[in-house]
């Protein structure tokens, strides 16, 4: 960071700038001139908010679709499906449980042990076979999509939120002045986006911790740089890549829950959280944590503001995003490469 | 063996004088003359079901992946924009020819509606291959994948050019030279000609010193490079060429369905069109059309035939996916590798019994 | 940049290969250090060593692979130092690798092709060449030259590694070369497949000057007119075969030390 200062101080200024920019816009009374161009302060507040906590959402499937990536390369392109199958398992937990909590920690077994079975059955056959990969993994997802289709059929199915989490919440982010008496009016916000956001803070926080602060972070980590050297020095890379691979399925199996959670499952879910991972870490960079952290923010605020802004054309402006940084910096923005 | 044997024969010194078209066709299987023979007269005997709807939608489906294993073949890239590409220039053809939706269309004639849609479809393209292009092997799936995501979901968002969700309706071959090409058989001799057309320019261009550069790329780019050869103006000129054939396969394509819509290119045909090369085999330019056959039979009859041994027929998707699976599991190189591997193996028994008699290989 | 007069002039007169003070370093460690070599137009040498002596390294800044740290190096007159690889290959330098970079798919005949091609233009086009073409005839007397006309439309992964390596020479004689650097090109080989490499090499134009790497004296030393010894990225000594075989530091060295 600090480095950065020194080596681009103009750069480091307009951010500085655009930051302060940023609060004033999220804090300050909206003078009337503002909201002529801009319309309502809580509407932009909402997209804003919106598009974070959908970029947390986007986060928790792309973490895992990128961390499997940047230790193995290998592309798993039914992780959508995996998605989508945490959703409804976590959707069935709680429906038999009634605890909404368990619902997270169902998808997460569930998925993390298909994730093994994947590992063992296909990718660990086809060691360096890229393409072969990418092919079986297209057929996994066609076979999952048919099954979960079959077992669940196309209805839509939300997952309930308990009592204490529904609802929303009071932010100190004023909205407008009352006109009559000028007294603040805050902006509200539902609960539950806010937890979820905070927790994939956290998750997001503990994996970059547990990658570069951790020796079993530093074997990671080793990994990626030199299979042979990490076996020669005899660590079981076999089982490493195992267990990463069973944490990366189960985060989407939780994503899954989260995304059942404020949106909805149902087919093609598992096709457009694909190509949500896949934009995102396209964007961030292939295998890395902060990537797809920052490529996950970018894709879910250019999502809702564009929604807002300019409705027809939302997806062009992602699609942009994507043209843009292949133009200019086609390894993404914080490559490990 | 393919159909068409792709290596030039021995010919000696002598054989120099002997027109090199005959021997070239002297080189044809006579498999193929049966299928050549079969393909030309089945108007005679089959009826507008198995003309069109079997044989037409294959030999489309079958170009578009031919222009799929053009890429991934010769090339090593596996572009998944090929579908995409395809329904651009069905589209171009509705919104500057005649659809249903007259507020839209432009109502050009032919001949100035379909070089306009094969140029804009072949941009598009080139674009989407130069931006894949950037990055190598197992990122070109990806990128190719969210490029075509795209363009799904721009179409469908989209109502003043493309006119969203519901797309484009009655688009209809124009009557040239006095022949109307939306019946049955004159449109089935025009798919027939352009797919005939993009297999045998595909089997020339890979020996012409274009194809041959663009396969020294997929085995050694960094050797191509350093031999003068410039690496990524080939991949995008390749993608350039892909286009091409896709352009006219998808304006056939919406032809033959009548309509163009969102869904012509969503992620499932997307997927399908990788399917169908794959599973036909990406090694020959007759493997997509291969596999373009039986995906349509599948497509056609397994409903039928689920339904007969008992099983629920919408299952159709799960067949599709585990006969996929089972393909790229035992046999990378689709069924011609299967049919290579058999022949190879009765080649082998043959020889025990027999010391004199010589393999092929 | 020269004129075409002067660079012709340039070529009557400079040596073939000029190399001045060339050091390349692999972070702290200097695999080449203020290595300086002239080689006369048509000249043949052997550079020998013992492995890490910096022998490849050396080969890699010639052709580009990898640039020296610094130095300099001139190609009949015309410095090449910055120049990208396939500006080398177009002035006529020529390199063959160690290991095979050849392309597997593709038969004999294709790769020579290609390798012609590179050299020439139309490398965009989309007409496949005749047989009587000039390029195609070049590349069919390559492969005649190295013996392997027999095989000549077998895919190269099909190959027997004596045949790769006797494509590999090939390569470096498509277009018009006028120097090759021959990188170990008798390694692995049988006896039979190593006195046709000699005759090969023996029977190339004698406008063509090359360096070779070779392990195998027998080969080396009969190819040649000249000797470098390097050791430790450095130039140890240089001369004719016969003075260098019968040098005591050198059998000492690397001679003596039980190499094969």
């Amino acid at each position: 960071m600090s480095r950065f200062i020194e080596r681009h101080p103009a750069w480091t200024f307009v951010f500085f700038v655009l930051a302060i920019l940023l609060l004033l816009l999220v804090f300050a009374v909206w003078p009337p001139g503002l909201v002529a161009v801009m319309g309502k302060k809580k509407i932009f507040l909402n997209a804003l908010l919106n598009g974070i906590t959908l970029g947390a959402l986007y986060f928790l499937v792309a973490s895992g679709f990128t961390l499997i990536f940047g230790l193995m390369r290998n592309v798993n392109l039914a992780h959508g499906s995996l998605y989508l199958l945490g959703g409804y398992v976590g959707y069935a937990a709680v429906e038999l449980t009634g605890v909404w909590f368990l619902g997270f920690v169902a998808a997460f077994i569930i998925v993390a042990i298909i994730g093994v079975v994947l590992q063992v059955v296909v990718f660990r056959r086809m060691e360096g076979e890229d393409l072969r990969q990418t092919l079986v993994t297209i057929g996994i997802s066609i076979v999952l999509a048919d099954l979960m289709l079959w077992y669940w059929g196309g209805d839509f199915y939300q997952i309930l939120t308990p009592d204490w989490l529904s609802g929303p919440v009071v932010t100190p982010i004023i909205s407008v002045l009352k006109r009559s008496t000028g007294d603040p009016i805050y902006i509200k916000y539902p609960t539950v986006r806010l937890v979820i956001l905070a927790a994939s803070i956290v998750i997001g926080v503990g994996m970059w911790l547990l990658l570069n602060k951790t020796r079993i972070g530093m074997l990671i980590r080793a990994g990626v740089d030199d299979r042979d050297m990490l076996a020669a020095n005899g660590v079981n890379v076999q089982l490493i890549f195992v267990v990463v691979f069973a944490f990366g399925a189960g985060l989407a199996g939780v994503a899954g829950v989260v995304g059942g959670t404020f949106q909805s499952l149902a087919p093609g879910e598992d096709i457009r959280y694909l190509l949500a991972s896949l934009v995102v870490v396209i964007v961030g960079g292939m295998g890395s944590i902060p990537g797809a952290a920052l490529g996950a923010v970018i894709i879910g605020l250019a999502e809702q503001f564009g929604s807002v802004y300019m409705p027809t054309y939302s997806v062009v402006g992602t699609f942009l995003i994507m043209v843009l940084v292949l133009a200019f910096r086609p390894q993404g923005l914080l490559s490990m490469r | 063996m393919a159909l068409l044997d792709q290596t030039p024969a021995n010919a000696g010194a002598a054989q120099e004088g002997t027109s090199r078209v005959g021997q070239w066709l002297a080189r044809v299987h006579p498999a193929a003359w049966l299928v050549v023979v079969l393909l030309i007269t089945l108007p005679l005997f089959a009826n507008s079901f198995i003309l069109i709807d079997i044989f037409g939608w294959a030999m489309i489906l079958g170009m578009i992946a031919l222009s799929l294993m053009f890429l991934a073949g010769y090339g090593g890239m596996v572009s998944l924009v090929q579908m995409s590409v395809a329904a651009l220039a069905g589209y171009m053809v509705a919104i500057f020819g005649n659809s249903a939706a007259s507020e839209i269309s432009l109502g050009w004639p032919w001949w100035a509606t379909l070089p306009v849609a094969i140029i804009i479809a072949v941009l598009f393209g080139t674009i989407s291959g130069a931006l894949a292009v950037r990055t190598e092997g197992i990122y070109t799936i990806m990128i190719t994948l969210a490029i075509a995501a795209a363009f799904f979901y721009f179409t469908r968002q989209n109502y003043t050019i493309f006119n969203g969700f519901s797309g484009f309706n009655s688009l209809k071959p124009p009557e040239i030279f006095g022949i109307n090409w939306r019946d049955h058989v004159p449109f089935y001799y025009l798919i027939l000609f352009w797919a005939a057309v993009s297999y045998l320019v595909v089997i020339y261009v890979s020996r012409s010193p274009f194809g041959l550069a663009l396969q020294g790329i997929r085995d050694n780019p960094r050797r191509m490079e350093a031999l003068g050869f410039h690496v990524t103006a080939h991949r995008v000129a390749a993608y350039t060429f892909a286009a091409l054939i896709a352009a006219i396969a998808g304006i056939l394509l919406s032809w033959f369905s009548n309509q163009i819509s969102p869904g012509t290119a969503g992620i499932g045909p997307v997927i399908d069109i990788l399917v169908i090369a794959v599973v036909g085999g990406l090694s020959r330019p007759i493997g997509p059309f291969i596999g373009a056959l039986v995906y349509v039979l599948l497509r056609t009859f397994s409903l039928d035939v689920l339904e007969a041994v008992g099983l629920d027929g919408s299952r159709f998707k799960l067949m599709i996916g585990l006969g996929f699976l089972l393909i790229v599991f035992f046999s990378p190189d689709g069924l011609l590798g299967l049919w290579e591997r058999w022949k190879g193996y009765m080649a082998r028994s043959r020889n025990e019994f027999d010391p004199l008699g010589g393999g092929e290989r | 940049m020269q004129t075409a007069a002067e660079r012709l002039q340039a070529t009557g007169t400079a040596n073939a290969l000029e190399i001045r003070g060339v050091s390349r370093y692999f972070g702290a460690l200097a695999a080449l250090s203020d290595v300086s070599l002239s080689i006369k137009p048509g000249e043949r040498r052997a550079v020998l060593g013992s492995n890490g002596a910096g022998k490849t390294t050396l080969f890699n800044c010639i052709s580009g692979d990898f640039p020296p740290t610094s130095g300099s190096i001139r190609f009949f007159g015309e410095d090449i130092t910055d120049f990208p690889p396939h500006e080398r290959i177009r002035r006529g330098l020529r390199r063959t690798y160690q290991i095979s970079l050849l392309f597997g798919g593709l038969s004999v005949i294709d790769n020579v092709y290609l390798a012609c091609r590179g050299v020439s233009r139309g490398r965009f086009s989309l007409i496949r060449p005749r047989r009587n073409e000039a390029l195609m005839q070049s590349a069919s007397d390559l492969v005649n030259a190295v013996h392997l006309t027999e095989i000549q439309d077998q895919p190269v992964s099909e190959l027997s590694y004596g045949q790769q390596r006797q494509l590999e020479v090939a390569l470096a004689l498509s277009g018009a070369p006028r120097f090759i650097l021959f990188d170990e090109p008798a390694a692995g080989l049988s006896p039979a497949e190593r006195s046709e490499l000699i005759e090969i090499l023996t029977s190339l134009p004698e406008h063509i000057g090359y360096i070779i790497i070779e392990h195998d004296m027998d080969v080396a030393l009969r190819v040649v007119e000249s000797v470098t010894m390097m050791h430790n990225g450095r130039i140890f000594k240089e001369g004719k075969p016969e003075e260098i075989e019968s040098d005591r530091e050198v059998q000492e060295l690397y001679l003596g030390g039980g190499h094969g």
